[in-house]
């Protein structure tokens, strides 16, 4: 295993740019995650290191030797695609030893080296089966194998999960997240699901149009995103369109005066994360802002309730309660209190 | 509502039938009875000084043909160009076929047009344009005459390799179109995958690539190959008058000669190799692969 460099790296068809200058510092047994919409570059970002695109611009080091000119076949970057592409024509076992092959590895390695693999991805005794044989999650756990075995200095997943049905990528995404702790794998995580990443990450990349927007912890993110499409993209927000007045005040297109923390003078819009407003029948006390409006539409979510309230003819506002007995569950066209401390909003200057 | 479900069954093998029926009719009537006719010639006497053909059941039209080794210098001829022909066409076929499968252009369908364009063009047609190509005095030997690169006009025109290119003119879009399909079908990742593991391209290809291509390979050159056996107007036009190979010889025999059991002596031993040619080439290729 080994730390991964990415120094800005572009990637560039004619006009249009797919990666630019994207810089990442991967720690020794780090797991990070590219999270962004499709085609925000965090795909290309990933081939770029693997080595199946050439860079516009930039490098790529891998154990601080730098590998942006070499092709793949000589980078030592185990990758699971999200295909799986296994070999079809190849039995499970002789997926996971083709690696070991190239590597000129005795035939007794290559055979230890297989099963030890496949234990690790808990298919021992599968290994005289066909891929075509074995289901979607047991063909990934192959794929895992096959990129492991030839104990790469950096593992790449390419949306690994999004071809399993939602109960067993949820006890995918342990297994694999205990497995690079355990053994210490440097791994690189595209994904457009941000569940899925904030489970897995130790660092969140979040891409948008080809550029990192931000880099973080999942509680960085969440807490103090640095753009507003990272408030949209990261966890829900709804945005309240306005103008800052002055420094702490902000007026709504609605024409609600609001408290809020920051923001220049001007144009801007007025991020708040739906749990932390606050909701009830009667009038509130003790916050910054408190208003009233009617309930427009409840959505009943299990442990939450989604409650759409109608400030004004130009701002509504999500508000998520827990559920509860004895909480608030409101009809719609009833009338509710809601209510934020300045704090809680964040203001994006457009 | 028990009487629908009873009568189903039955209706739908009726249907199949009904389906089935033209096809097979077809065949039966077109190509079978044909086939056996011409069998039966096959097997009759041929009394040369009246051009008749005389009832009888003898092999001695097999046994002219192998023991003649006029015919089977003809023979091996036709066998030596198909696989010659078949060779070239995969080692050209392959690159290209590749190129069309994996392009993401949008002018992908422009691409197989131009593929299959020359098929649009009768061979007769076709051959005759090589005749003003190749000749002495055809354009490649005028430029060639003309840039002053050669003082003596090159000598392709009815020989062998005149016969040879104009076939594999004629059977590479064949070739082209059954690889491209399979191919298409084969994952990309599949080939990244071996790249990633540490596979040069090279490597990848051998135990990739090609292993999953096998099926558009193995109907790729079957169908080159019995063309290229059975080619008429090719060899006719480009060969000249002394150049020859089955397909010529058996039209030679029924209209020339008008000797109907010889000529169909001789269809019946092209199919014969033909068959066990390509048998033989698909056994020892799938055993290989299987290995």
């Amino acid at each position: 295993m080994a730390r991964l460099d990415i120094r800005n790296l572009a990637k560039r068809y004619g006009d249009f740019y797919a990666v630019r200058d994207v810089s990442l510092q991967i720690a020794d047994g780090e797991f990070l995650v590219l999270l962004g919409p499709s085609g925000c570059g965090k795909t290309t970002t990933l081939r770029m290191v693997a080595g199946f695109i050439e860079p516009s611009a930039g490098h790529v080091a891998l154990g601080g030797s730098d590998v942006t000119r070499l092709p793949p076949w000589k980078r030592n970057a185990g990758m699971v695609f999200q295909s799986y592409a296994l070999f079809p024509h190849m039995t499970v076992a002789q997926n996971v030893a083709f690696g070991l092959e190239m590597r000129k590895l005795p035939k007794v390695d290559i055979d230890k080296r297989v099963e030890e693999a496949l234990a690790l991805v808990r298919l021992g005794g599968y290994g005289a089966r066909l891929p075509r044989q074995l289901s979607g999650g047991q063909q990934q756990r192959v794929a895992l194998a096959r990129a492991l075995a030839i104990r790469p200095d950096v593992l790449l997943l390419d949306e690994p999960l999004s071809n399993l049905d939602a109960k067993l990528r949820q006890e995918v995404r342990v297994e694999i997240r205990e497995l690079q702790r355990q053994l210490g794998l440097t791994t690189v995580m595209v994904t457009h699901d941000q569940e899925e990443a904030l489970t897995m990450a130790d660092r969140l990349v979040v891409m948008n149009e080809g550029s990192v927007c931000q880099v973080g912890s999942q509680r960085d993110l969440y807490e103090r995103p640095a753009t507003r499409f990272v408030a949209g993209f990261v966890g829900r927000s709804t945005f309240l369109a306005g103008t800052v007045e002055a420094p702490g005040r902000f007026q709504t297109d609605g024409g609600l005066n609001l408290a809020c923390s920051g923001g220049a003078p001007g144009r801007a819009v007025l991020s708040l994360r739906p749990e932390r407003v606050e909701i009830a029948a009667t009038p509130l006390s003790g916050l910054d802002n408190r208003l009233s409006g009617a309930v427009e539409f409840v959505s009943y979510l299990g442990s939450l309730t989604d409650i759409h309230v109608r400030l004004s003819p130009a701002d509504r506002l999500v508000v998520q309660v827990a559920n509860r007995e004895g909480g608030l569950a409101p009809d719609v066209g009833q009338t509710v209190h809601v209510g934020w401390p300045a704090s809680a909003g964040q203001v994006f200057n457009e | 509502m028990t009487l629908v479900i009873d009568q189903r069954p039955r209706s739908n093998g009726l249907t199949a039938t009904a389906l089935l029926a033209p096809a097979t009719i077809f065949v039966a009537i077109c190509l079978l009875a044909p086939l056996a006719i011409l069998f039966r010639y096959s097997l009759n006497d041929f009394v040369a000084a009246k051009k008749m053909m005389v009832e009888a059941v003898t092999v001695a039209n097999y046994i002219r043909f192998f023991t003649d080794p006029y015919y089977t210098a003809i023979l091996w001829t036709t066998v030596r160009i198909s696989i010659t022909v078949t060779a070239v066409c995969l080692v050209l076929g392959f690159p290209l076929a590749y190129v069309v499968a994996r392009t993401q252009s949008r002018f992908k369908h422009l691409l197989i047009i131009l593929i299959v364009l020359p098929l649009f063009v009768g061979n007769a047609v076709r051959a005759a344009g090589w005749m003003t190509v190749f000749g002495s005095k055809g354009f490649l030997n005028a430029t060639l005459m003309g840039l002053g690169l050669i003082d003596k006009p090159l000598e392709i025109m009815f020989t062998e390799k005149a016969v040879v290119i104009g076939i594999i003119a004629v059977n590479l879009p064949f070739m082209v179109l059954s690889l491209q399909s399979v191919i298409e079908g084969i994952d990309r990742a599949v080939e990244e995958a071996a790249f990633s593991l540490g596979a040069p391209p090279l490597t990848m290809f051998r135990r990739v690539l090609w292993p999953l291509a096998l099926p558009g390979i193995l109907s790729g050159t079957i169908l080159t190959f019995i063309l290229a056996m059975n080619a008429y107007a090719t060899p006719f036009l480009l060969g000249g008058p002394l150049f020859k190979m089955m397909a010529p010889l058996v039209y030679n025999q029924f209209t020339q000669q008008t000797n109907w059991p010889f000529g169909g002596a001789i269809a019946f031993i092209l199919m014969a190799v033909t068959l066990t040619l390509t048998v033989a080439a698909n056994l020892i290729f799938q055993r290989r692969s299987a290995r």
